[in-house]
């Protein structure tokens, strides 16, 4: 039947990533397949919410076809994540995982878990993404399949500060793929690599450096004072400071002061910025001092100096690549999508307030613009492709 | 890489300088013919209409008007009377290539920008501006062999993918030395009609072995 060739000519059109094409095949017909199809095509030119109100359609005529509803539902997923909505329900989309594979259709089935991996990596579960990511192995797919899994075993990586395993996994990805968008996407991470994802205090010394090179100085044991995931790195051992601000900014002066150490005025001003220097300033500083002491044992310690305290051993300090508060809501935003407040938090881990108030700081800057009111609100910064944002992002455990 | 046979030839047409856009609605072969926009019958091989309407690439039809893309302009044009209904300008100015219709509005793509634009088909007014640098979605309703054209320039490829392997199985080079093809729409039997540019002919390419 005409039609019936249609959709699959249409398909096929999707299947290369030509869009355009395949609405001129189905951009007329209301039966199920066409309006998929046509959800299918505009979610590729980029009209996410056009896109997801046709996939709720076409899965809702598919009331009797499971298969077909589940590959709906599968790209419906899909759109939402593209659109920066990580309110999801993430069991739909395990869900007709399930159904696609117990339809046959595998190769959906691959594809769907992939988004669900790559839904872990956006809500920051690296280590769980990580896990999943290398229980997946495929001997025969399609080249698109193969292409995204090894895009997504980069992102991973990224994220996990393994720089090497990420141009390895490019590189795969860039052979694999056909798909131009898929193309631009896998070409536009690569460059990422080479571009300044921190700056390294080293003995007085600033500069940037990359994620391999960050990859390279947390393998040597170097001490490092880390201000990108407020944590310090020694002995093998990584001490979080999340949650322990102040803490971290005491430790943060004295690790770049280095052995010369810091003078008891100073860090009034700088860690309590109180320029009163009074007995109840040096009862705190005591207190606060003999805190950090004990977070940092046994591998590093706080010396009384004349004047203030120094820390020991040296170590050099990790700072963002940018300057400015609010470092890791920039990151998120880094990638050019619209974010809402929520899945801003969710991504982050943090609390809702947090998120709001380094948004309305942002804005103020001019930084970061908002779109839209109330629950619709969107938040979007245009794409930073200067910096690397994978160690301003967090890692989060399986439940936060 | 295999030359693309070409199992079809129409035209040269007498007053038809190119073949520019090309569409199909099921039954007919839109082409936009430089001077004028053509139907041609895949069957007969003969052009059944003409719209004395100039146009220069992406010809597109909500199933009662026809959109063509002409300089920088997209003309909407009624099929019956051969008449140009409105006219609006075509927000990427002359870089338009392709262009479809679908939920109310045109979808033109901007040639080498990587950019799709979507324009109101009625007022012409420009909605948005997308850029498709990511891949959403993969889901795929392509089952078994994968086709696969790629455009570069003006340089045409069809690949056919092994959809187990992943493979490139077959590449076809559509288009001689000197033409341009421009524009592709396919065939009922899984082959494509290709514009032949300036050599004024569209031409049915499918693979090598036929």
């Amino acid at each position: 039947m005409s039609n019936n060739d249609d959709a699959k000519r249409a398909a096929r059109a999707l299947a290369a990533g030509d869009p355009l094409a395949a609405l001129k095949l189905v951009g007329r017909r209301e039966d199920p397949e066409c309006l998929a199809l046509r959800g299918i095509a505009l979610a590729q030119i980029g009209d996410l919410a056009l896109a997801r109100s046709l996939l709720d359609r076409a899965a809702d005529a598919f009331v009797d076809h499971p298969v077909e509803r589940a590959r709906c539902v599968a790209a419906a997923a899909e759109v939402a994540l593209a659109a920066r909505d990580l309110t999801f329900p993430l069991e739909t989309l395990s869900a007709a995982i399930g159904t696609l594979a117990a339809g046959g259709d595998s190769v959906n089935a691959a594809y769907a878990d992939l988004v669900l991996i790559r839904a872990n990596v956006l809500l920051g579960r690296i280590d769980d993404a990580h896990e999943r990511l290398s229980t997946i192995h495929y001997d025969i797919a399609p080249a698109t399949l193969v292409a995204v899994r090894h895009l997504l075993a980069a992102e991973v990586a990224i994220r996990r500060i393994e720089a090497n395993a990420a141009a390895d996994a490019l590189e795969r990805a860039a052979r694999a793929a056909t798909v131009p968008s898929l193309q631009t996407e896998i070409a536009d991470t690569t460059k990422l690599l080479d571009k300044p994802a921190a700056r390294l205090l080293d003995a007085g010394d600033e500069r940037t450096v990359t994620l391999r090179e960050v990859e390279t100085l947390f393998a040597s044991n170097t001490p490092i004072v880390d201000a990108c995931r407020p944590s310090l790195r020694i002995g093998g051992e990584i001490v979080s400071f999340l949650r322990r601000g102040t803490l971290f900014t005491l430790l943060l002066e004295l690790a770049r002061a280095g052995p010369a150490g810091v003078a008891r005025e100073t860090l009034f001003e700088r860690v309590f910025e109180s320029k009163i220097a009074d007995d109840t300033q040096r009862a705190r500083l005591r207190v606060d001092t003999s805190r950090l002491r004990k977070m940092i044992a046994p591998h590093a310690t706080i010396e009384a100096t004349g004047e203030g305290f120094r820390l020991l051993p040296e170590v050099v300090v990790l700072r963002p690549p940018i300057d400015g508060d609010h470092a890791a809501v920039l990151a998120l935003l880094a990638d050019g999508r619209r974010w809402s407040t929520a899945a801003l938090t969710a991504a982050l881990g943090t609390s809702r307030r947090t998120v709001q108030r380094a948004l309305a700081a942002l804005e103020a800057d001019g930084r970061v613009a908002a779109y839209g009111r109330g629950r619709n609100q969107r938040w979007q910064r245009p794409p930073l492709t200067t910096i690397a944002t994978a160690l301003l992002l967090p890692n989060l455990g399986p439940i936060h | 890489m295999a030359d693309g046979t070409i199992s079809r030839e129409y035209g040269p047409f007498e007053g038809v300088d190119g073949v520019y856009g090309v569409d199909t609605d099921g039954e007919r072969i839109w082409y936009a013919a430089g001077d004028s926009i053509r139907a041609l019958d895949p069957e007969t091989g003969e052009l059944t209409e003409r719209i004395d309407v100039q146009g220069d690439a992406g010809t597109a039809y909500d199933g009662t008007h026809l959109y063509q893309l002409y300089e920088d302009e997209i003309r909407r044009i009624d099929p019956k009377t051969g008449t140009i209904v409105s006219t609006v300008a075509c927000p990427c100015g002359t870089r338009g290539s392709g262009m479809a219709w679908a939920e109310g509005s045109l979808w033109i793509g901007e040639y080498r920008g990587r950019k799709i634009h979507r324009v109101d088909a009625e007022t012409g007014e420009l909605l948005a501006t997308l850029e498709s640098n990511r891949l959403v979605t993969g889901v795929t309703w392509a089952d078994g062999e994968l086709w696969h054209g790629a455009v570069e320039e003006e340089d045409v490829e069809l690949r056919r993918i092994d959809a187990k392997s992943g493979e490139v199985r077959e590449r076809i080079h559509v288009g001689e030395p000197g033409v341009m093809v421009t524009g592709i729409a396919p065939t009922k039997d899984g082959r494509f009609f290709c514009g032949g540019g300036s050599s004024g002919k569209v031409r049915v390419v499918g693979r090598g072995e036929d």
